[in-house]
């Protein structure tokens, strides 16, 4: 059976987050390993990253509907995105905590910003694989 | 070993592809519509693979013009 659109969405994102934003944060651990810790050198970076994102969002989602009609979410896809949210979010708060604990060891603030970027990379990267798995095998 | 249609983890048991063939093989596509939920979802319920809220089952109940209990059924999960 093919996958409803919001599964198809998922994949979509999961995809795009990958591609981009994990893009990101190896080009940005290359410029960090090479001793760059000022933020203005990120920016330019981030913002393509953050663009590209969209676009590929944008155009992953067109062609996702192009696949079939797209349904309206219903109560499983919320529960899906629900479950897999709340087993996935501490993913998230790690991440900050790691970034207060940088703080507090007077790290660069190029290193806080990515701790919390890569948390929030990681924890996205779980909680749309958990809504596949949860969509493949059931809730 | 539980049947088609039954959800394992909630003991609860369905009688949705019968009831769809007695109703002139209507579609998953149909039924679905009927409902409000995805044919993807309604398949999931068919096949065991996701229990509906009660508002779904009542509507699922209310499209075959059944009461509730003739398109579920419940029973206890080992161990319960």
């Amino acid at each position: 059976m093919q996958p409803s659109f919001e599964e198809r969405s998922v994949w979509v994102q999961l995809f795009s987050v990958i591609l981009v934003l994990g893009g990101y944060l190896v080009a940005s651990a290359r410029l960090m390993r090479a001793g760059i810790t000022e933020i203005a050198p990120f920016v330019p970076l981030f913002s393509v990253a953050v663009v590209l994102l969209v676009v590929l969002l944008g155009v992953g989602h067109a062609v996702a509907a192009a696949m079939g009609k797209p349904e309206k979410t219903d109560e499983r896809d919320r529960l899906i995105g629900w479950r897999a949210e709340s087993s996935t979010s501490w993913l998230l708060a790690t991440g900050v905590v790691g970034a207060i604990a940088a703080i507090l060891l007077r790290g660069e603030p190029v290193w806080v910003a990515h701790i919390l970027l890569a948390s929030l990379f990681v924890s996205e990267v779980a909680k749309l694989v958990v809504q596949l798995v949860l969509y493949r095998r059931g809730v | 070993m539980a049947h088609p249609g039954q959800d394992p983890s909630t003991g609860i048991r369905n009688h949705i592809r019968r009831l769809r063939f007695e109703a002139g093989e209507m579609t998953q596509q149909r039924l679905a519509e009927a409902v409000g939920v995805s044919r993807q979802t309604l398949n999931a319920i068919e096949g065991g693979k996701y229990s509906p809220s009660l508002e779904v089952a009542f509507k699922i109940a209310r499209a075959f013009g059944r009461p509730l209990e003739a398109v579920f059924e419940f029973s206890e999960v080992a161990g319960d």
